[in-house]
């Protein structure tokens, strides 16, 4: 096979930085073959991206050191124009990678710069929608397109211009359960189609992907190539240094591991439910174990209904008189639970969520916050009562140090100075914001960033935090910090209500989950029972976790027919004890 | 969106027009108006353009009903209520007093100068709306490149920037709601309003300069702006009715002038007598 790209030494360092973002990598991709980037945030995935398709240094400045040869001509000689048509670049963010209105004239638009003849476009676009099932609505508005299709846009104009490599750059991290499914069966399709594409895509949650990709190039921090090969080989032997930079694994891989160290004998490590049917099946000692302990059990059912942290009440809601968002919601959170709220993007979460802490205020007698109506309350009781954490931290931010940021809400009140002090040093150290007390919020990094805006939420004693999507966009070592942090608040008596996608995060820590679907309630309950509805799961956008595939396959269950649903409760029907915690 | 103005999606005479030719055409109407001092100059054109929009634009009368009470209300408060207190007559000229007390006065001529300034206004903002509520802007900024030599890389930066202009809008919304959450009440007083400026502008800035590196780098790995010439998808063409609509409006308004100047009703133009 021909190498297609080949890369010598290469080194990459931005102005005025300390360090390299790429130190010294070389390695070679050949034709049609499809590579995944992994590595913590730092190891210079997307430069690695930058610099294969020239916009390091044309557009982007950089000192770049070392040769990039493409079918083995030297691309520094080749013009930004056919750079660009060789590599087709799709980014991260859905909102931020468009600039025309409508779905054909941003395809158009790649097309236009190389000055591809009008005649030909026509059918050009149409090919491109087509591979990516945008056929129907050419002439849509792109700000009227969902997230998902958004990627899939992306992807078709990148298609349009018949690149010979595609790089893919986090090209799901913003999407729901179902539409990172649905661009993964995509790629998988595109894979068949065309068989001389090469693909290059850096991504964190593999489990869906993972059986397309043919070889994995492990980056260390500081720009370091650490290891190439198959999936199963780098998996199986750099396990240790994966855990160790917070690189997320697919769920049977994770399992795997953890079985190995335990001591069994495994031959090989599965990357996929299926491989894994066949390796565990003979090591499993119960197919069947009583009602297990899921956190659902313990604590909610003898505070519920004696005291409701949030309660609902028949509540509808809509922006515009005739366009209801919220029809009808009835909800109880219990006091001290972990509470998830799940559904499709558009489904009313965050409407619903916004009338807890009074940006949203309802008419009396529909909100009930620590058993009293909203409406009744003071702005300075409520805040007092619910902390509320926006999406975007940097929406919250009011001051320009982070101490001062901490202790805005006290300041308001007037509170003695000592207090304030000790409040806020106690806030620093727990969050683990000590070292940058001086810093601006700004810029703080994000998972920082997430960690501050947390904290200022709990500067004044709520009992009830409420959180939109904390872990969107987040790397899996940040977003497990800042759970690990919701857990002890948790134990600690806090009401902590979620808003989120991540199906894995609510099986490992929420007590109880509510869907909402289309502004109404579709489900209230324990966790097990929601994620063993399939019909459910569906209609919520949401995908059933690796686990639950694996558990049917293997016929494991709970007496009560639920699956277990992460490593820990997996344990147990290995033979194995079960520890306190799921991850490292 | 529900700026003041914004584009009314629809199929008319007007909406089929090509950009350029019809900023063109009311132009001529915008400086027959600018040039008229007296009142009845624009109020004619106003009602005309009014009728034109109306039955060759196809666009429902209540999207005007917003920006065009807005502009009154302005313009009768304030051109007005000025000219007719602080009326000042040219040399020996007599003014007609209508009310006085103490140091004010109101003149009828001063009011005078107030309503035809008003009305000029209105007419000006009825073209302007003429244009936007009909034309796409996307075909607008691409109608400048391709006939008016706009230069494509400035017109395509337009382009991004409106298409981000609501994105904004609805981050500040949701700015002002995080602040709101952290116990900030929105200010009324001058300092105060100026601190809440400063606080709702780090993070849109933070964030718009964000997305915008994001978006220039996306157009850059599709080689934007990378060869000299570029291919259209999208062409716009200038036909003959463009060209007639050009025309006509041209030949109208000098009909319309000139029958204003005949029964004096025209002031101004410098080459008109005044009375």
């Amino acid at each position: 096979m021909s190498s297609r790209i080949e890369v010598h030494n290469l080194s990459v360092r931005y102005p005025r930085a300390l360090r390299s973002a790429l130190q010294d990598v070389s390695f070679t991709v050949t034709r049609g073959e499809m590579l995944l980037l992994l590595g913590p945030s730092g190891s210079g995935k997307s430069t690695l991206g930058l610099c294969l398709s020239g916009l390091i240094p044309a557009s982007i400045p950089a000192r770049v050191e070392g040769r990039i040869l493409m079918d083995g001509r030297d691309a520094s000689v080749m013009s930004v124009a056919q750079r660009s048509s060789e590599i087709g670049m799709v980014f991260q963010d859905p909102e931020a990678q468009f600039c025309m209105l409508t779905v054909q004239d941003e395809v158009a638009f790649g097309l236009e710069n190389l000055a591809v003849p009008r005649s030909e476009m026509d059918a050009r676009i149409a090919q491109a929608l087509g591979m990516v099932g945008l056929s129907d609505r050419p002439g849509e508005r792109v700000d009227r397109l969902s997230r998902g299709q958004k990627q899939r846009l992306a992807l078709a104009s990148a298609l349009a211009r018949r690149p010979s490599v595609l790089f893919l750059d986090e090209p799901t991290a913003n999407l729901d359960p179902n539409a990172r499914y649905e661009f993964f069966q995509l790629l998988g399709a595109l894979r068949r189609d065309e068989p001389d594409l090469t693909i290059i895509i850096v991504e964190h949650i593999l489990d869906d992907l993972i059986d397309t990709v043919d070889r994995v190039l492990l980056l260390r921090p500081g720009g370091l190539l650490h290891a190439v090969g198959k999936p199963g080989e780098v998996f199986d032997r750099q396990g240790e240094e994966l855990d160790r930079m917070g690189i997320w694994l697919p769920q049977v891989t994770a399992l795997g591991r953890r079985v190995r160290l335990a001591g069994l004998p495994l031959s090989r490590l599965p990357i996929t439910v299926e491989q894994a049917t066949s390796e565990f099946d003979s090591l499993l000692i119960h197919r069947s174990l009583p009602a297990h302990g899921h956190s659902s059990d313990t604590g909610t059912s003898s505070t519920e209904k004696a005291s409701a942290a949030i309660s609902v009440r028949n509540l509808s809601f809509g922006y515009r008189p005739d366009r209801e968002v919220l029809h009808d919601v009835s909800l109880e959170v219990p006091s001290g639970s972990f509470f998830a709220l799940m559904g499709p993007n558009g489904s009313g979460k965050t409407s619903l969520a916004s009338h807890f802490a009074e940006i949203l205020t309802p008419t009396p007698a529909h909100v009930y916050v620590l058993g009293d109506d909203i409406t009744t309350l003071t702005t300075a009781e409520i805040t007092e009562r619910v902390g509320y954490v926006f999406q975007n931290p940097e929406h919250q931010f009011v001051e320009q140090r982070v101490d001062d940021e901490l202790l805005y809400s006290l300041r308001l009140r007037g509170r003695p100075e000592e207090e304030m002090e000790a409040i806020g040093d106690e806030l620093l150290d727990s969050f683990g914001l000590t070292p940058y007390r001086t810093r601006n919020p700004f810029s703080l990094s994000q998972g920082e960033k997430r960690r501050l805006s947390v904290a200022t939420m709990l500067s004044v004693g709520q009992r009830i935090l409420v959180l939109d999507e904390p872990t969107f966009g987040q790397d899996r070592h940040t977003a497990h910090a800042l759970m690990t942090h919701l857990q002890a608040l948790h134990r600690d008596g806090v009401t902590v209500f979620i808003i989120t996608h991540d199906m894995q995060l609510v099986a490992d820590y929420a007590q109880s989950v509510a869907v909402l679907v289309s502004g109404r309630v579709r489900y209230v309950g324990p966790v097990p029972a929601l994620f063993d509805d399939r019909t459910l799961l569906d209609e919520a956008s949401l995908r059933e976790l690796s686990f639950h595939r694996l558990a049917r396959s293997l016929q494991v269950s709970y007496a009560d027919g639920s699956a277990p649903m992460s490593i820990r409760e997996w344990l147990p029907f290995f033979g194995l004890a079960q520890e306190e915690q799921t991850r490292p | 969106m529900n700026g003041l103005f914004s584009y009314y999606e629809g199929d008319s005479f007007l909406h089929r027009r090509n950009p350029t030719l019809k900023l063109l055409s009311l132009s001529v109407i915008v400086l027959a108006v600018t040039m008229a001092f007296d009142p009845w100059t624009p109020l004619v054109f106003f009602i005309l353009t009014l009728l034109a929009h109306r039955v060759l634009g196809r666009v429902p009368l209540r999207s005007l009903a917003r920006p065009l009470t807005v502009f009154f209300t302005l313009g009768a408060l304030g051109f007005v209520s000025s000219n007719a207190l602080f009326y000042a007559p040219p040399a020996g000229r007599a003014v007609t007093v209508l009310w006085e007390n103490g140091p004010l006065r109101v003149t009828a001529e001063g009011l005078q100068v107030g309503v035809s300034l008003t009305i000029r206004m209105m007419a000006i903002v009825m073209c302007s709306m003429a244009f936007v509520t009909t034309t796409d802007p996307t075909d607008f900024i691409l109608s400048l490149i391709q006939h008016a030599r706009f230069p494509f890389r400035l017109g395509y930066g337009v382009m991004v920037a409106y298409r981000f202009l609501p994105l904004w809008r609805s981050e500040l919304e949701i700015i002002r709601a995080a602040h709101r959450v952290r116990g900030i009440g929105e200010r009324t007083t001058l300092k105060g309003r100026w601190e809440q400026l400063r606080r709702y502008a780090v993070p849109l800035l933070a964030s718009a300069i964000r997305k915008s590196e994001r978006v220039a780098t996306a157009m850059d790995s599709k080689a934007f702006g990378a060869l000299p010439k570029r291919t259209y998808y999208r062409r716009l063409d200038i036909d003959w009715i463009d060209w007639a609509m050009l025309g006509g409006t041209i030949l109208a308004t000098a009909l319309i002038l000139f029958v204003l100047a005949r029964t004096g009703l025209l002031s101004g133009y410098g080459i008109v007598p005044q009375e």
